[in-house]
This record gives structure tokens, sequence and C-alpha cells, in this order.
């Protein structure tokens, strides 16, 4: 993988079909015409994370990082809770990006509102049939597929400016009949707009040069800050209150810029953010989920393989669960999809703020640790980034369409319980059954032999059984 | 530390396993592909490939350009040929470092899964 791809990968990750109603939402209730400056300053929050996340990854560049990094800064429980917590993540936004294409084929085609149920199943389902087949995006087509989707948003966003005719009304008052309140709720929701653009490190295997993942991470962040910027000022100078509180204000943005023809370019394109998108959260959740099963940590039928070598049950589980939830929003109406926005808002500060923890704890506990990047004045960025983060969690959590809403911060609390009850209750009975059965009938295969070095004889780890 | 013989004997009861496993013959079906395996405590260097579902004889010497580098120390890679070592475990503390595709990584995986356990 060469930096062009790992660019693609990380941007790509990042700008699901959710950004475009995370943009509006941000438009419609926090931020007016000076949305750009919120996700200004969400994006420098970002370039803190990229620093921590880069340090993280030189340490460990593996797919299993996150693994390593939280193993050694914290108690084994404490990070194994926190990460499962994070994975529902990658369900939040596959649902959601599944209902939004959904919604916008149902607005485009006028049918019936009920189709979009059938649209989000099809979706889905085709999601989960390629990757049960083995069916990866290449990497050229990434590439072509996330330059498209920006390039698009970017030439819409401007072209639909230019044809308005009239000049921003408060493009650099961030306060114009806001509070500060308002503001740092929008900065929040920013957050979100760079979201998952650090999920790249999942590829630090496949990339030719180890620094490619840290610029990668790097220029992704400062072209989703380009994008949404000129996203966000032309949904707020062009489109009305009910359209930005619709499920595809990208739709009559596209109308604004190119008419008719704009709603199907912007359609397709919504469509193509979903592949990004499936193709990344499908193949990288149903891959932990694998190892984490093969480690005994999650019960060993999440790591039964099909044909073709694809953890089957992972993928169909990610499926099921995700078509749940975009069922859920959809029968709940409304703009309920705001409460993924502000959970996936509130869940990505928090890995950020542990991510500046970890950083920071591991700077004493691996002091010698090689460090292809370090962060600079660690004890202040790193101290920084946590109450910051934290904050801006606990924000988020909170706040759903500019009003003080605990939904989404009460499901993560369960979720983070549940994460943790499990952790502390059945993973240890997991691990100690498998071993425990393994010892029983599995006796060492290997033969003795005297070339062996001193205290090699014993099984380093739970090895398979017959 | 583990001798050459020894990792050779290893990796001969594994491949015996692989090829003869129907289930891997599917699995590895259109996966042909050059793999090198590097011992972190010996320095030392072998190439093992796959082509047509069948893993071929292990070659001293990293041998052409590899798809895939695994490298561990040669009592790890010794005792996973044997099926005594969990590879997902080692590979999450770190002892096995990839380099490679994870495509790849999950067929590699695969093999060393199915040929013990079958799921």
């Amino acid at each position: 993988m060469g930096l062009r791809t790992a660019v693609s990968t990380s941007t790509g990750l990042a700008f699901a079909a959710l950004q475009y109603l995370a943009a509006a939402g941000l438009v419609a209730y926090v931020a007016g015409d000076s949305a750009w400056i919120s996700i200004g300053v969400a994006g420098l929050l970002a370039l803190l994370a990229w620093g921590f996340f880069g340090e993280l990854n030189g340490m460990f560049p593996t797919a299993a990082a996150i693994r390593r990094y939280m193993g050694q800064a914290m108690d084994d429980r404490v990070a194994l809770s926190i990460t499962f917590t994070y994975l529902t993540t990658i369900v939040l936004v596959v649902a959601a990006d599944a209902f939004i294409v959904g919604a916008a084929l149902t607005h485009v085609l006028h049918v019936p509102a009920g189709l979009t149920t059938l649209w989000t199943l099809v979706l889905l389902g085709l999601a989960v049939g390629s990757n049960l087949r083995g069916v990866k995006v290449a990497g050229w087509v990434q590439d072509v597929a996330t330059t498209l989707v920006l390039t698009v948003t970017a030439v819409v966003s401007v072209v639909a400016l230019a044809r308005s005719g009239t000049p921003l009304h408060t493009p650099l008052q961030p306060f114009h009949h806001r509070s500060g309140t308002d503001f740092v709720e929008s900065v929040a929701l920013g957050i979100f707009l760079y979201s998952a653009f650090e999920w790249v490190t999942t590829n630090a295997e496949e990339v030719r040069d180890p620094r490619h993942i840290h610029r990668a991470m790097f220029l992704a962040v400062c072209i989703l800050f380009a994008v949404c910027a000129v996203m966000t000022t032309a949904m707020s100078h062009l489109l009305d209150h009910g359209q930005l509180t619709s499920p595809y204000p990208q739709l009559p943005l596209g109308e604004r810029a190119f008419g008719g023809t704009g709603v199907w370019l912007m359609t397709a394109i919504t469509a193509i953010t979903a592949v990004n998108t499936f193709n990344g959260g499908f193949v990288t959740a149903s891959r932990f989920l694998y190892a984490t099963a093969r480690e005994g940590s999650l019960p060993p039928v999440l790591a039964r393989l099909n044909d073709r070598a694809v953890p089957w049950v992972p993928v169909v589980a990610l499926g099921v669960a995700s078509f749940s939830v975009a069922v859920v929003v959809e029968v709940v109406g409304g703009s309920e999809w705001q409460v993924l926005v502000a959970m996936g808002a509130a869940l990505e500060a928090m890995i950020y703020a542990v991510a500046a923890f970890c950083v920071l704890r591991l700077r004493g506990r691996l002091a010698d640790h090689h460090r292809p990047f370090r962060v600079p004045l660690v004890r202040v960025l790193a101290v920084l980034g946590i109450v910051v983060f934290g904050f801006l969690g606990v924000v988020a959590s909170v706040s759903v369409s500019n009003r003080f809403d605990p939904v989404p911060l009460v499901i993560i609390l369960v979720l983070g319980a549940a994460s943790g009850v499990y952790t502390v209750r059945v993973v240890p009975r997991l691990r100690a059954a498998e071993l425990e059965r393994r010892a029983a009938v599995r006796p060492r295969r290997r033969p003795p032999s005297g070339g062996r070095g001193p205290g090699t004889d014993a099984v380093a780890g739970p090895g398979p059984a017959p | 530390m583990a001798t050459a013989d020894e990792l050779a004997e290893a990796y001969g009861d594994w491949r015996g396993r692989c090829n003869a496993n129907p289930r891997l013959a599917k699995m590895l079906r259109g996966w042909d592909r050059t793999v090198h395996l590097v011992t972190s405590d010996t320095g030392e260097g072998y190439t093992l490939s796959v082509a047509g579902s069948v893993l071929g004889e292990l070659r001293s010497g990293l041998v052409g350009a590899p798809d895939l580098v695994v490298t561990a120390t040669s009592e790890d890679f010794t005792d996973l040929f044997w099926g005594d070592l969990n590879p997902s475990e080692k590979y999450l503390n770190g002892e096995i470092v990839l380099a490679g595709s994870s495509e790849d990584v999950m067929r590699l995986d695969a093999m060393s899964m199915v040929a013990f356990l079958d799921q």
C-alpha cells in the first residue's frame, strides 16, 4: 500500500454518508454560517489526536495496535471493555450509512417511505454477501471512489454557492445569535466529521513505508477540513431548516448546484461513500472479532471460517446488528439519526482521550521503546488531550439537536457496562475453560529435543485442540 | 532456541497436515503466495510457497519477492508448526510480527488453525 492509498483509506473511512447529516446538523443547530470555524477547531483537535495515534502506531505498527498499547497502558480488562465499546461505532456508522442511502433512494425514486427498510436490507445483504465471498475493494478502486466522493462534494458545494448570488451572512461570527455553549457543542459535533481517520492504523502491516500511515492521517485531516468546511458553508447558506434536518441534506445541495442532475449525482455519491464504509467497517470489525476470539476473549464460534477464509459469524452478526439499528432509527423516525451522530462523536472523543492517556502512560512504562514519532511537550499536550476530549465527549453525549438529551450517554453507559461485565465475568471463564479443555484433550505434540534451550518446555500459550 | 533441523521437522509435519486437509485445499484455492519466515533470535531466513492449494517444501534463505513476511523466534515457529502455540495470541502480544496484506495474514492464520482444529 502506497501513500496515496493510505490517504484515501484514512479519508474514505472518515467520510461516510453520515457526515452529510452530521455537517447539516452542525449547521442547523449550533454554528450557522460560521460552522467552518467549529470544523476548523475540531480539525486542530483531530491533529492533536493525530499526534497521539502517530506515536502509538509508530511504537506498535500492527493491526492489533489498539490491543497492544491499551493492554500495556492499563488493566487488560479495562482495555478490552473500552475496545468493545469503541467497536460499536462501526456498527452505528454502517447502520446509519445503509439507512441514509436507503432514504435517499426512496426520495429520488418517489416510492413509499416503507421501502427504505427494503433498500437498507438489500444494501446490507450485498455488503454481507460480498464480504462472505471474500470480496475486498482493491486499493485503486478505493482511491478512485474516495477521490470522486470528495471532489464531487466540494465541486457541488462551490458551484451551489457560486450560483446563489448572495453573500454569506455571518461567515466570521461564530457567536452571532449563539452562546459559548453552542460553540462548544458544535466543536464536539465537529469531532465526528473526522471520526475514523485513525482506523488506517490497522493497515500498518500493509504499507510499503511505515511513515505512510502517519503522513496519511495528517493529510486526511487536512482534506476532511477543506471538504467539510466548504460543504457546511454551502449547506448553511442555501438550505432551509427542513432540508437541513432531513436524512439527505446533500440531495437538495446537489439540486442547487446542478438541478435534477445534481440530485442523482449526489445520490450516486452517497451510495459510493457506503461502499467505502461497508468495505472498511466490515473488514476491520470482523477481523478484530476473529482475532479476539482466537485469543480466547470471545466465544470460539466467532473464529469459525468459511471456505474463503472469512470469519463468517462476525460478518453475519455485524450485518444483523447494523440492520437492527437502522430499522430502529427508521421506526422511531424524526431526526433520531442525530442520536447516532452524538454517540459517534462521544465515542470518538472518548477514544482520543484514551489515546492521549496511553501516550502519557507509556512514556513512563515503556520509556526505552522505539518511537519513530514523538509527541512534543507530551506532559502538556497529553493532559490537554485527556481533559479536552473527555469534556467534549461528555458534551456530545448529552446534546442532540442542540438540546439536552441524555439518551446517547445512557446508551453508551449501557454498552460500556455490558462490555465491562462481559470482560470481568465471562472472559476469565472462557479463557479458563479453553485452557482446561486443551490441557485435558491435547498433549503437547512437539517431541522433546536436547537441542532446545532451558525453560522452553512449557507451552507458551494455549495451543489449538485436535 | 530451536535448531534449523527442529524447525524443518516441525514444518514437515505441518505441511503434511495442511496438504492432507481437504478443507484447506478449498480455502487455499487461487491463493498462490510466497512467504518469508525470519527468525528473530537466530537471524535465519526461510521461504515457503503455496501453489495450486499445495504447501511446498521449506527452503533455507529468503527466496524471491515475498507476499508476506513473518518474524518470530525459532522456538515460536517450531511450536507453531507442531500446533503447540496459538499464533493469534502471540500476534496480539507482539511476539509474532507480520508484514503483508490482511487477506494474506488471514489465510496463513487459517492454515495454522484449520490444520489442527478444522474449524
